[in-house]
Formats: C-alpha cells, structure tokens, sequence
C-alpha cells in the first residue's frame, strides 16, 4: 500500500517558515533561507536523490493554507498527479487542475493511498502534517533539517497533544563537507511507529 | 582556548520535557523518554554512561570538560549534582538572586550576568571545553553570541508538549554547521558549531 509521506524544510530550532507569512511573503521574513539546498535539487548527491523521490510521489495532500499560499499550484504539482487539499470550508470555486477538496483526514488519506497505486503519497505543509499525525495517518517524515537557528517563525510541530509518538530513523543523507555551507542540509528519514491498536 | 558546548536531549519536534516539569519531576510527565540513551544511574551523572558506541563517545567528551554552567532551574531539578557534576570540576549556576545557603560542593552562584559566567568558566576550565546545560542558559548564551557549539542527542520521538530547547530567540538567523552526525540505536548525536549570530 501506498505510504504516505511528509516532506518539509525545517530549520534545526522546528520553523517551516519566518515570522509573518502571508499571501505576499509566503515562507515568512526571510524564510527564503530554508530552501537554499534546494539549488542542488537538480545535482547528483543526496539533495538531488531527495527531490527526485518527492517527484516520483504518484499523489499530493496539502493542507489549505500551504495550497493557497502556493497559488494552488495552478492545479499541477508535478506531473499532474493527483492533489487532495485538506480544508474545513470548501472554496465555492471548482479545483483547478488535478486538485479535489477533502474535508476529512481519514478520507483524504484513504483516497490519495488509493490513487497513489504503487507509489507514494507526499504530504506537504504544517496543519496538514499535525493533521495525520493526530490522525494516525502519516507513516513517514523526510525533513530537510538546515543548519540554522530562525529564532522565530511557523513551526512544524505544533498544536499536537502530550502524546509520545514514537519514531525510527530508518535513513539520514548529509550534503558532503565540501558542500557551501548555505546549502547543507541533512535530509532525515522516519518511519511513524503505529500503536497495534491503530486502524 | 576553551568552547562552550551545549549538551541536550531534545525529541525532533524540540522539547527538552515533558509537560508540567516541576521540582518532582524534572523532565516532566514522561519526559524520561528523552534520556533512553543514557544507562539508568543515580543522582551522580557518571553513573549514566552509555556502555558503548557513539552514545559512549559523546558521553565521555562532555565528562572530559573542564568546567560546567548550568541554569538555576536544571541545577535545583538535579538536585545539584550533590556538588560534583564530574570529577570536582566547578559549577557555574547563573541566576538572578543566589539563596541564602551556601551552594554545595564545587558548585557556586553567578548573578552578574551570561559574561561574567562565561569568562568565569573559562579561566577555570584552563584550556578544556565547557559543558552547558539547561534551555533558559542556552538561550542567555545564543542571544548573547556566546555559544561555541551544541552537541544534540536527538531523540526518535514527538513529545507533543513540554518545554522547548529553542524558543525566546529573537528573529534574527543564527547560521550553524553540521560538524558530526553520528546514528546510534534510539538516538542521533548531532555537533554543530555556531558560525554567526544576527
């Protein structure tokens, strides 16, 4: 079955983005600093390894906000796969693209899993991610941790209740010494332990 | 010339505790998840050690230092080390009003300031690393640009709630580098050195 797989940026202090984001400045004040790494996206060597995995993700979940602030990515991610957006209020407007609107995380879950065939489903977005973790949804996390402190900002991990959720780290990926520093990055994989009493 | 490295366990989502730490209960409510790499010990830190592996080496540096700061708060929880973190070497404990008993054993207040502890630890560590504890003292430090490293024990876990390692920063970056990673059963031994403030 298809996992169902977070994908963020997150600086070592747990912010996804700097202070004040909005329409206008979408990753915040200065939170452009995150996605410096993002320059070897295309390049051999575990950046590029990382975003050609995120590319080969056959479904998309994205939580309102992340969708909206991307400018709903004119309805196509990558490759048209098919983008569930996770939402309370459905827009009145029709989805563009490939996007449908989901108001339930289990079903969102249960219909990217299903049109993700013999992929996997990326998630994207914050209130998206707590939205699975709480729902015991979310199998894996891939975080692209950036050596830097933002000090202030969105946080990753949020809002989630005194809930141990326990992990394994099942693959860490470091940008080699030589790498500039503005572009380091350790991408860390972990796989979400499931109660055996999960559904 | 010494470094000032901060030494915590903190769960990837940035908690240091648990919820509700208090006087009885310093990691907070099931906050000892965040100390599974350490070897179940008393109130002497040595008696933690882990017994191999990278968990050991990373245990061994910070017992190799040449003198300690500690917040108030991380020093009454651990009951003061009874006065000796390690091998007699002295204890810093900054706060901003020293009780009225004497501190015990190698341990002595310091009320004048993140500085003046930072120049006082360094001439008594004579040449040696300085280890820091605590997250009020760590962000004392960050915000004064006084922190040469940080050695997290990154634990496999979401604690959900609790105190956090990284908050009351201001808004300004604080560039890092990943100087050591080192994968351990149930831990990750990250080393970053601080390379700027603001």
């Amino acid at each position: 079955m298809a996992l169902i797989r977070l994908y963020m940026t997150m600086s070592l202090d747990g912010y996804v983005a700097g202070p004040h984001d909005n329409a206008d400045a979408p990753l915040g004040v200065n939170g452009f600093r995150l996605f410096n790494w993002l320059d070897r996206r295309n390049d051999a060597g575990p950046s590029g390894q990382v975003y050609g995995e995120a590319l080969a993700t056959r479904a998309l979940i994205s939580g309102r906000r992340t969708y909206e602030l991307a400018n709903r990515w004119q309805g196509d991610h990558h490759d048209g796969v098919p983008i569930f957006v996770l939402t309370h209020d459905v827009p009145d407007d029709p989805p563009p693209g490939s996007v449908r609107y989901v108001t339930d995380v289990h079903d969102c879950a249960a219909q990217a899993r299903t049109a993700a065939g013999d992929g996997d489903v990326m998630v994207h977005g914050a209130g998206a991610a707590q939205a699975l973790l709480r729902a015991g949804e979310l199998d894996e996390l891939e975080l692209h941790v950036v050596p830097v402190l933002l000090g202030q900002g969105r946080r990753l991990f949020d809002n989630l209740p005194a809930q141990h959720i326990d992990l394994d780290l099942i693959r860490r990926l470091t940008t080699p010494d030589t790498e500039e520093p503005a572009k380091q990055v350790a991408h860390l994989r972990y796989r979400v332990r499931k109660p055996a009493t999960a559904t | 010339m010494s470094k000032i490295v901060l030494y915590m366990s903190m769960s990837l989502d940035g908690f240091i505790t648990g919820p509700d730490d208090g006087m009885d209960h310093g990691l907070g409510v099931g906050g000892e998840r965040l100390h599974a790499w350490l070897s179940p010990g008393g109130v002497d830190p040595r008696s933690h050690r882990p017994a191999d592996g990278p968990s050991a080496t990373v245990f061994n540096e910070a017992m190799a230092t040449g003198a300690v700061i500690t917040g108030r708060r991380t020093f009454d929880f651990a009951g003061g080390w009874a006065g000796d973190h390690h091998d007699g070497v002295p204890i810093f404990v900054l706060t901003h009003a020293a009780p009225d008993a004497p501190a015990p054993g190698h341990a002595r207040y310091v009320t004048d300031g993140i500085e003046s502890c930072v120049a006082q630890a360094k001439e008594a560590a004579a040449g040696r690393d300085i280890l820091l504890h605590g997250a009020a003292t760590a962000q004392e430090c960050l915000r004064a640009g006084l922190l040469d490293e940080m050695e997290l024990q990154l634990m496999p876990v979401l604690l959900g709630q609790g105190r956090r390692l990284f908050d009351n920063l201001p808004p300004d970056h604080i560039e890092l580098e990943l100087l050591r990673a080192m994968d351990a059963p149930g831990v990750q031994h990250l080393r970053y050195s601080v390379r700027s403030a603001g």
